[in-house]
């Protein structure tokens, strides 16, 4: 039920990992890293990728789930704390992108009046994938991945025409300010975690680091184009320019006779969004099942759902406040929960599971 | 062939197993009494030394020229046989047995056979003289072909049997006969190929038509109900075709057909929805122009989903999503309607929904009228009376047009469409992506027999990619499918030194 293939994480990591890094994070970083914002995002790519690594070779020494590789080391209650505190740290992570997601959809896609209630459909959404365990990720990395190729491409080749590369020089003139740019945007990486919650539900292949490590590279690159792109375009206006996938390619079709067809580009990614916005949510509602063995999925897939759509629905006009708070302060935690507890997760007890569930073929 | 009886009348069930004995008035009297309609009639008849034979059968399903050449004539110039095989032996008939029990003699009366009572000897024989009529073959009105072949199945089970079989001479085509409807007793023929279709698949359709007992089976589609996991899922999770080469080419696959008695419309499983975007004549095209009609199947799905409800979010949350020459034209022509667009939409939709529904149950005669008024009165005549917009009307049109270039998801596309419409009214594009997700995610999790019903794109099966979206020359397609996971992989072989044109040049 909950088995993925190797594959549907590489395809994650081409298709759906930039995604999240493509809204606001471009206008953010650059706040802090002015026109070295390639450089502050590879050093965040470098360090996301050695937790990936680690967690990868994590996989080839055990085909235990996260949860059982705690309760191998602690016990079942320190285990049952410990995975509590990183549902709580997925679904914090969660809400960042939730409402990112929700500043952009209000921003992008209406020009008229609207309110809380256009965005809260996204919850039934999340509740019925939620609902269906960990194998549609794998099935929705597969059908995004050529989804999201097609529309990145296609919107950054209608903003090639404009853009002026020599903004981004001289490299390397932020000095503190790249760092500084790692730190805050550390709450934009906590997707490296994710491997950790894969952990017992892939089977590790032959030459995993090299298919894993290509196709990362690949959406880094991905991620990293699109930061230098978007800086070329606006230069130090930049952080005045949020949601910028509807921003990059706009000059170059408004004034057409056909109009903002890049717009059917950034509806492509935003769906692309969606999926990826769940993912976390899926990740805390199977772990609320592997907690708790009587919570069928259904339940626990309202339990996660009501609590993100009862923080959204308090916090509908706070969305500054959220960035701030996530920029200042969630970058302590995101930097130890997405980088430095997963690292530690490898001196964990790593035994064989007894359960004899094969991956599937397809 | 296997008889596998899925149910059986309640009635005769419950009765004690009774047999025939040796007395033919007594046991005539126990067949009539459970065949008791006046259709069924008795033919009695004596043999040279005056014991009398009595045939019983049907009026209108048996034949009584064969009754009487075959059956009774030869009896008649001999004297009595003394035992019922010996009187087989006088029978020149292919199809026959000697049965005792009553119900299985009633049950097999009940399906056109003939049932003969001999005096003196213990049992009767049955004899398949069956006479059904039929139409004849003819190309089905649902996939009409330019190239290719044109014959299409009817409603009989055994000319359909016969039409696969005319196409696969193999040993390995095999025909499971079961019986479901406790009142209909309706053939089903599970048709696939021993060695290359899943035997657990195979028996997996067997148990699950089994665990049915409906009163009568009218059609194929009440047991395309039987095999779906989710009967409430407006996607269909059943294969359907109504051409023998078409139904071949999915059996050779490694797929299990199920062809119905009185229904022209033969199944398939496992389902894959790329299957709909196939068309008839895809394999006897050129590949180019197989992958050019395919992206278009898919092109004009997303057209008749996604136009409505992309107009209506557009005019109501986001004018810049119309280039602004359009808008203008648009806006001049909407200025004076006084409907919202979503409105204005929706109500065009239903009315595009009951025309349809209309010109499929009214006569023939009468549907050029019908055309004439949902054309020009009520399309031309309500713009003019300012009740709906130009644009309106051709966002219709072509919306219900393009649902048609992939005919087998009319049903399912036209009530999406009407959800995506409610939606982009709602809450605009978001809501028309959220949609998407939503059927998206339903697709993604559904599967057919254990095979994904988006398969092979998600999940992805490489190999499968050759004949989904694009069709790839025949000389690629050398294996099945793998998401059928048959054991016999391969489909094409070329035979050492023979070379193929291409690899001389």
């Amino acid at each position: 039920m909950n088995k993925i293939k190797l594959r549907q994480i590489c395809f994650l990591f081409i298709g759906m990992m930039p995604i999240t890094k493509l809204l606001m994070y471009p206008s953010i970083l650059p706040y802090y890293a002015k026109n070295d914002v390639v450089l502050s995002a590879a050093i965040n790519f470098i360090l996301q990728g050695i937790v990936i690594g680690f967690v990868l070779w994590l996989s080839k020494k055990t085909d235990c789930t996260f949860f059982q590789l705690l309760q191998n080391t602690f016990g079942k209650i320190i285990a049952t704390i410990i995975y509590i505190i990183f549902i709580l740290f997925l679904l914090f992570s969660s809400f960042m992108l939730i409402t990112e997601q929700k500043a952009f959809v209000i921003n992008t896609l209406y020009e008229n009046t609207h309110t809380y209630f256009n965005f809260m459909p996204f919850f039934i959404v999340s509740f019925f994938a939620c609902s269906k365990g960990l194998k549609t990720i794998g099935r929705v990395a597969d059908l995004c991945m050529p989804i999201f190729l097609f529309a990145f491409i296609a919107i950054i080749g209608l903003s090639l025409s404009n853009i002026n590369f020599s903004s981004i020089l001289p490299i390397g003139g932020g000095k503190l300010g790249i760092f500084k740019g790692n730190l805050i945007s550390s709450c934009w990486y906590t997707d490296c975690l994710y491997p950790l919650f894969f952990l017992g539900h892939f089977q590790y292949e032959k030459k995993s680091f090299l298919k894993i490590g290509i196709s990362y590279g690949i959406g880094a690159i991905c991620v990293m184009l699109f930061l230098a792109i978007y800086y070329g375009l606006y230069g130090d206006i930049t952080i005045l320019r949020q949601n910028s996938i509807a921003h990059i390619a706009k000059f170059t079709t408004a004034f057409t006779s056909i109009g903002r067809v890049d717009y059917v580009f950034v509806f492509t990614l935003t769906l692309v969004h969606v999926f990826y916005t769940i993912v976390p949510l899926q990740f805390a509602s199977n772990g609320l099942i592997e907690l708790f063995p009587k919570c069928n999925n259904i339940l626990a897939s309202a339990i996660i759902n009501f609590v993100i759509l009862l923080f959204i629905w308090m916090f509908t006009y706070d969305f500054s406040s959220i960035q701030i708070f996530y920029s200042q302060y969630f970058w302590i935690f995101a930097s130890i929960f997405a980088y430095i507890l997963p690292i530690c997760a490898i001196f964990l007890k790593k035994e064989r599971s007894t359960t004899d569930e094969k991956v599937l073929d397809v | 062939m296997i008889f596998y009886e899925c149910t059986q009348d309640n009635d005769m069930k419950n009765e004690t197993k009774k047999t025939l004995g040796k007395k033919l008035k007594e046991n005539l009297q126990s067949i009539l009494e459970i065949l008791t309609a006046e259709d069924i009639l008795t033919y009695q008849f004596y043999t040279k030394d005056n014991v009398l034979c009595t045939a019983i059968y049907i009026d209108q399903i048996t034949d009584k020229e064969l009754l009487g050449s075959l059956i009774a004539k030869p009896l008649s110039l001999i004297d009595a046989p003394t035992t019922l095989e010996d009187a087989m032996k006088e029978l020149y008939f292919p199809e026959n047995s000697c049965e005792e029990d009553v119900t299985t003699i009633c049950n097999k009366i009940l399906a056109g056979n003939v049932a003969l009572l001999i005096d003196n000897l213990q049992g009767a024989i049955v004899l398949g003289a069956k006479k059904i009529s039929s139409r004849s073959v003819a190309e089905p009105p649902t996939s009409m072909t330019i190239k290719g072949p044109r014959e299409g199945f009817i409603e009989d089970i055994k000319i359909n049997m016969g039409l696969v079989r005319k196409r696969l001479k193999t040993a390995q085509l095999q025909f499971d006969m079961i019986q479901c409807g406790k009142q209909s007793q309706t053939s089903i023929a599970v048709v696939y190929l021993s060695g290359i279709a899943n035997k657990k698949i195979v028996q997996q359709v067997k148990d699950k038509i089994a665990s049915y007992e409906i009163d009568e089976v009218v059609d194929s589609s009440y047991i395309g109900k039987f095999l779906t996991a989710r009967p409430l899922s407006l996607f269909k999770q059943v294969g359907t075709t109504e051409k023998p080469d078409i139904f071949c080419a999915k059996i050779l696959e490694g797929r299990i057909g199920l062809i119905v008695d009185g229904s022209p419309i033969v199944l398939t499983v496992p389902y894959l929805i790329a299957e709909d975007f196939q068309g008839p004549q895809d394999y006897f095209a050129s590949p180019y122009r197989a992958t050019v009609s395919r992206f278009i199947r898919l092109f004009a799905i997303l057209i008749s989903l996604l136009l409505p409800a992309y107009y209506v979010a557009a005019q109501l949350f986001k004018l810049q999503l119309i280039p602004f020459g359009l808008l203008m034209t648009i806006s001049a022509s909407t200025k004076n309607i006084p409907l919202s667009p979503s409105i204005e939409l929706f109500f065009l939709l239903v009315i595009l929904e009951i025309l349809l529904e209309a010109s499929i149950l009214m006569p023939k005669q009468v549907s050029l009228a019908l055309s004439v008024i949902g054309a020009l009165v009520l399309g031309d005549t309500a713009v003019k009376a300012g009740i709906v917009s130009t644009p309106a009307i051709i966002i219709v049109a072509i919306s219900g047009i393009s649902a048609y270039a992939v005919p087998e998801l009319v049903g399912t596309s036209s009530i999406i469409r009407i959800i995506l419409l409610v939606l982009a009214g709602s809450i605009g594009t978001f809501g028309i992506l959220l949609g998407i997700a939503l059927i998206l995610y339903a697709l993604l999790t559904m599967e057919s027999f254990g095979t994904p019903l988006l398969a092979p794109f998600a999940p992805l099966v490489k190999k499968d990619l050759k004949d989904s979206l694009f069709k790839a020359d025949l000389f690629d397609l050398k294996e099945r499918p793998a998401v059928f996971k048959s054991k016999n992989k391969k489909r094409l072989l070329q035979k050492k030194g023979v070379e193929n044109e291409q690899d001389k040049t």
